[in-house]
C-alpha cells in the first residue's frame, strides 16, 4: 500500500473514533436529561476535553498529509471533508456539553407534560439518529444514507419552529413552568443546531464521495 | 519560379542521385575485379596436394605451399602473443588516464607508429634481431609484425573502452571492488567485442604484410617450425615465386594469392560476426 | 533510543579550488530515511559521494573534516571496506549488461572473487530480490540478462545488488529521476520497507518525493546545510526562510 493510503486510513479511523466519542457524549447527555442524572452530566463535561484534543489532533494530521503528500482528486476531497466534519463534530460535542451543563445547573427535573407537549424527546432521539447515520454513511461510503439525513433535519426544524407557539400556549396555562420552559427552549435550539451540523456533515460526505457541492442549494431527498 | 526552372532543378537532382549510385558501385568494382581475377587464376591450382606439400625444386611438377601456410600461421600467432597483451593493457591505460603526460606521449607514438612504412619496421627489426643473432629467424619476423599490430590494438581498445559509460565503473566501485577487478571483471568483459574486433583487424592487416618479413623471416623452401630459423610465409612466397621465371612457381603464386585473399576475407567476415554476437547491449 | 550511524562534523569538499560543500554538521540516525534536497549545484550529491568515498575518485577532488560511521572515521578506513558497509544506488539504473539477473545480484561477491557455496548464493539472491519486491517478477528468468527489464525493475535490481552486500547504510543518488511515475512509486514504497534493516540517505531534487518518503530532511543550499529537521516540520513550518522559499517554489 502506498504511504498516503496508510495515512488516509489512519485519519479515517481517527475521524470515526471522534464520531463515536461525540455520539456517546450526545447520548449520555440525553440519558442525563431523561433521568435527571447529574453525575452522568458531569462525566459529559469532563470528557469534553477529549473531544477538543481529538479535534486538534485531526487538524494537525490533515495539515501534515496536505504538506507531505500533496493529495489530489478523491484524496483531496476526503481531506477537505474531514477537516470540516472535524469542526462540525466538535461543535456537536460542545452542544452536548452545554446540555449537560444545563442538567447540572437545573434544580428540578422537567415536567412530563412540558416534555411531551414540546416533543423534545423524539427530537433528541432523531438528532442522535442523524449523527449515527452520518457516521455509518462515512464508514460505509454510502451517499444514499447521507442524503436521508436531510429529511430528518426537516423533522427537527419542524419541532423547533413549532416550539415557540407550543410553549407560549403551555405557559398561558402553567406560568410556573416558565424557568423550565426557558431552559427547554434553549435545549431545543441546541438540538436544532445539532441537526444543522449533522446536515453539514452529510453535505461534506456527499462532496467527498461524489464531488457534488450541495451546500447552500435546494436539496432533493 | 518558372515551371521550366523547377523541371531543370528536379532533373539536376535526379541526375546527381544517379551519379552517386554509379560511383558507389564503382567502389565495389575493384574488389569484385580482384576477387574474380584471382579466383579464376588460382582456383584450378588448389587441391589437397597443394596444401600439404612443400614446393618442389625447379623442373619438377607438383608441390604446394605447406611451408608457407604453416609459416604464416606460426609467425602470426607469435606476433599476436607479443602484441595483444601489450596492446590491450596500453589501451586500458589510455582509456583510464585521459590527461596524463604519459598518456599524451603514448597516444602520439601510437599514431606515428601507425604511419611508419612497413619496410622501415622490417629494417629496424633486422638491425635489432637479425644482425646481433647472426641469422634470419621467424621470431624477428614476428617482432616486426607485432610492432605493426600494436597501434591498431591499442587504439581500438582505447576507443572501445572510452565508449563505455562511466556508470558501469561507478557501479563496480560502489560494490567495494578494487580497481584492477573493476577493469578486468567489469570493463573489459563488457567491451570484449570491440577489443576482439580490434585484435582481429590487426591480424587481418599483418596477414598480408610482405616488406617486414623480407629481411627478418626471409623465407625457407622447407617446412620448418623452428622460430629461431628462417621461415616461409604466404606473402614472401608470392613475392618470390611470382617474379621468378618458372611457370610452375607462377602457379604456386596464384594459388597462394587466392589462399591469402580468402584468409583475409574470412577474417573480416568472422570479425563482423563475432562483433555482432558478442556485443553487449548497454 | 536512537543511535547515530553517520556523523559529520565541519565537513568540507572541493573540486580543486571550487568549494562545493561547506562546513556540514549532521547526525544521521539509524534505520531512518533521510532525504537530502536542494537546488542544482548545492552540493548534495557531492556530500553523498563523500560518505562512501566515491568523491575522491575524481581527479582533483578533495575533502576534509570528520565523517564517522559508527564512531569510526571513514577517512581512516580503507575505502574498499567503507564501500562494503555503505552501498550506493545511482541515478541511471546500471545493472551489469553482460551478466544475468542472478549474477547481477551477487556481483558484489562474484566479481570480488569471494567463493560461496551454491546454496548460499541462491539464498542471497532470493533474499535480496525479495527485499526489493522483485523476486516474484523475475524468479523464472534469473538467467536472462538484466538489460531486458523495465527501468523500474532495473533500478530495483540495482538496489538488490547493493542490498546483497548486507551494508549498514544505503545511499541513493536521485534514484527515481530516470524512471516513469509508476516505477518511481514502486521504488518509493521500497524505502519504507528497507529502512527496517538499513539506514537510507536519499538525494533528490524532487521535494515532493522528499516529503513523501523521508523521516528527516536536510536542505542544502550553495554548499551549506541550511536546515535539518523532521520532515513533517520542514514542510509545515520550516525555521529558515531559505527553506520556506525553496519548498514554496519562490526561488527564481
Amino acid at each position: 500500500m502506498a504511504q498516503i493510503e496508510t495515512e488516509l486510513q489512519l485519519l479515517k479511523t481517527e475521524a470515526v473514533n471522534m464520531w463515536t466519542l461525540v455520539n456517546s457524549q450526545l447520548s449520555k447527555a440525553r440519558q442525563a436529561f431523561l433521568n435527571f442524572d447529574k453525575d452522568l452530566a458531569r462525566e459529559v463535561v469532563l470528557k469534553e476535553k477529549r473531544v477538543n484534543g481529538s479535534e486538534l489532533k485531526i487538524d494537525r494530521d490533515c495539515e501534515n498529509i496536505f504538506a507531505l503528500f500533496c493529495p489530489v482528486a478523491i484524496d483531496l476531497r476526503f481531506l477537505l471533508a474531514v477537516l470540516k466534519i472535524n469542526s462540525n463534530l466538535e461543535r456537536i460535542g460542545d452542544i452536548a456539553e452545554g446540555i449537560a451543563k444545563y442538567i447540572i445547573d437545573a434544580e428540578v427535573p422537567f415536567s412530563k407534560e412540558l416534555l411531551e407537549v414540546t416533543r423534545v424527546l423524539p427530537m433528541y432521539e432523531e438528532a442522535v439518529n442523524m449523527l449515527e447515520d452520518t457516521q455509518a454513511a462515512f464508514e460505509k461510503e454510502d451517499t444514499i444514507l447521507a442524503r436521508s439525513v436531510f429529511k430528518k433535519d426537516d423533522f427537527l426544524d419542524g419541532i423547533n419552529k413549532a416550539s415557540n407557539k407550543v410553549l407560549e400556549n403551555h405557559l398561558k396555562e402553567h406560568p410556573e413552568d416558565t424557568p423550565q420552559a426557558l431552559w427547554l427552549l434553549s435545549i431545543i435550539r441546541k438540538l436544532e443546531r445539532v441537526g444543522d451540523q449533522s446536515k453539514n456533515v452529510a453535505e461534506e460526505i456527499i462532496f467527498y464521495l461524489e464531488a457534488k457541492v450541495l451546500k447552500h442549494s435546494k436539496k432533493f431527498a | 519560379m518558372h515551371a521550366s526552372n523547377v523541371k531543370y532543378r528536379l532533373g539536376k537532382s535526379y541526375g546527381f542521385q544517379i551519379l552517386t549510385y554509379v560511383l558507389a558501385f564503382a567502389c565495389v568494382i575493384p574488389l569484385l575485379a580482384i576477387l574474380f581475377f584471382i579466383i579464376k587464376a588460382g582456383i584450378t591450382k588448389i587441391n589437397w596436394h597443394f596444401l600439404v606439400n612443400v614446393p618442389k625444386p625447379v623442373g619438377e611438377t607438383g608441390g604446394g605451399i605447406a611451408n608457407a601456410l604453416v609459416g604464416s600461421i606460426l609467425i602470426i600467432i607469435v606476433a599476436a602473443i607479443i602484441a595483444i597483451p601489450i596492446g590491450i593493457l596500453a589501451g586500458i591505460y589510455l582509456s583510464e588516464n585521459r590527461k596524463s603526460r604519459l598518456a599524451y606521449w603514448c597516444r602520439l607514438s601510437t599514431d606515428i607508429l601507425q604511419g611508419v612504412p612497413s619496410i622501415v619496421i622490417g629494417i629496424v627489426a633486422y638491425f635489432w634481431l637479425v644482425k646481433p643473432l647472426g641469422k634470419f629467424s621467424a621470431l624477428s619476423g614476428s617482432v616486426a609484425l607485432a610492432i605493426m599490430m600494436l597501434p591498431i590494438v591499442v587504439r581500438s581498445t582505447e576507443e572501445t573502452l572510452k565508449l563505455l559509460p562511466d556508470s558501469l565503473k561507478e557501479a563496480a566501485l560502489a560494490l567495494g571492488m578494487p580497481f584492477h577487478r573493476v577493469i578486468f571483471k567489469v570493463i573489459v568483459p563488457v567491451g570484449i567485442s570491440g577489443i576482439l574486433s580490434g585484435v582481429m583487424l590487426s591480424i587481418a592487416r599483418i596477414t598480408g604484410e610482405t616488406a617486414p618479413l623480407l629481411f627478418t623471416a626471409f623465407g625457407n623452401p622447407y617446412l620448418s617450425t623452428n622460430l629461431t630459423q628462417p621461415m616461409q610465409s604466404l606473402p614472401l612466397l608470392i613475392f618470390n615465386y611470382a617474379t621468378s621465371p618458372y611457370n610452375d612457381w607462377h602457379d604456386l603464386a596464384w594459388g597462394a594469392s587466392l589462399i591469402l585473399l580468402l584468409w583475409v576475407l574470412f577474417l573480416n567476415i568472422f570479425t563482423k560476426l563475432i562483433t555482432r554476437k558478442w556485443k553487449v547491449q548497454l | 533510543m536512537e543511535s547515530t550511524i553517520i556523523k559529520s562534523r565541519n565537513f568540507n569538499a572541493s573540486f580543486g579550488t571550487n568549494h562545493v560543500v561547506k562546513n556540514v554538521n549532521i547526525d544521521i540516525p539509524r534505520n531512518h530515511v533521510i532525504a537530502v534536497m536542494g537546488p542544482s549545484g548545492c552540493g548534495k550529491t557531492t556530500y553523498l559521494r563523500c560518505i562512501n568515498r566515491m568523491h575522491e575518485l575524481i581527479p582533483g577532488a578533495t575533502c576534509n573534516g570528520e565523517m564517522k560511521l559508527n564512531d569510526e572515521n571513514i577517512y581512516e578506513m580503507h575505502p574498499i571496506f567503507v564501500r562494503l558497509k555503505i552501498g550506493m544506488v545511482f541515478q541511471r539504473p546500471n545493472p551489469f549488461p553482460n551478466l544475468s539477473i542472478y549474477d547481477n545480484v551477487i556481483a558484489g561477491y562474484k566479481l570480488n572473487g569471494v567463493k560461496l557455496p551454491k546454496a548460499e548464493r541462491d539464498r542471497i539472491v532470493e533474499h535480496s530480490l525479495t527485499r526489493v519486491a522483485l523476486w516474484n517478477e523475475v524468479k523464472d528468468s534469473l538467467n536472462k540478462k538484466g538489460s531486458f527489464l523495465s527501468g523500474g525493475q532495473q533500478q530495483r535490481l540495482c538496489i538488490a545488488r547493493a542490498v546483497a552486500m548486507e551494508p549498514e547504510v544505503l545511499l541513493f543518488d536521485e534514484p527515481t529521476s530516470a524512471l516513469d511515475p509508476i516505477s518511481t512509486s514502486t521504488v518509493e514504497e521500497l524505502f519504507h520497507e528497507l529502512k527496517v534493516n538499513y539506514t537510507l540517505i536519499i538525494v533528490t531534487h524532487n521535494m515532493q518525493q522528499a516529503a513523501r518518503v523521508s523521516d528527516k530532511t536536510a536542505f542544502f543550499y550553495m554548499g551549506e546545510l541550511v536546515e535539518y529537521d523532521e520532515t513533517k516540520i520542514m514542510f509545515t513550518n520550516p525555521k529558515d526562510n531559505r527553506t520556506q522559499n525553496y519548498i514554496t517554489g519562490r526561488f527564481s
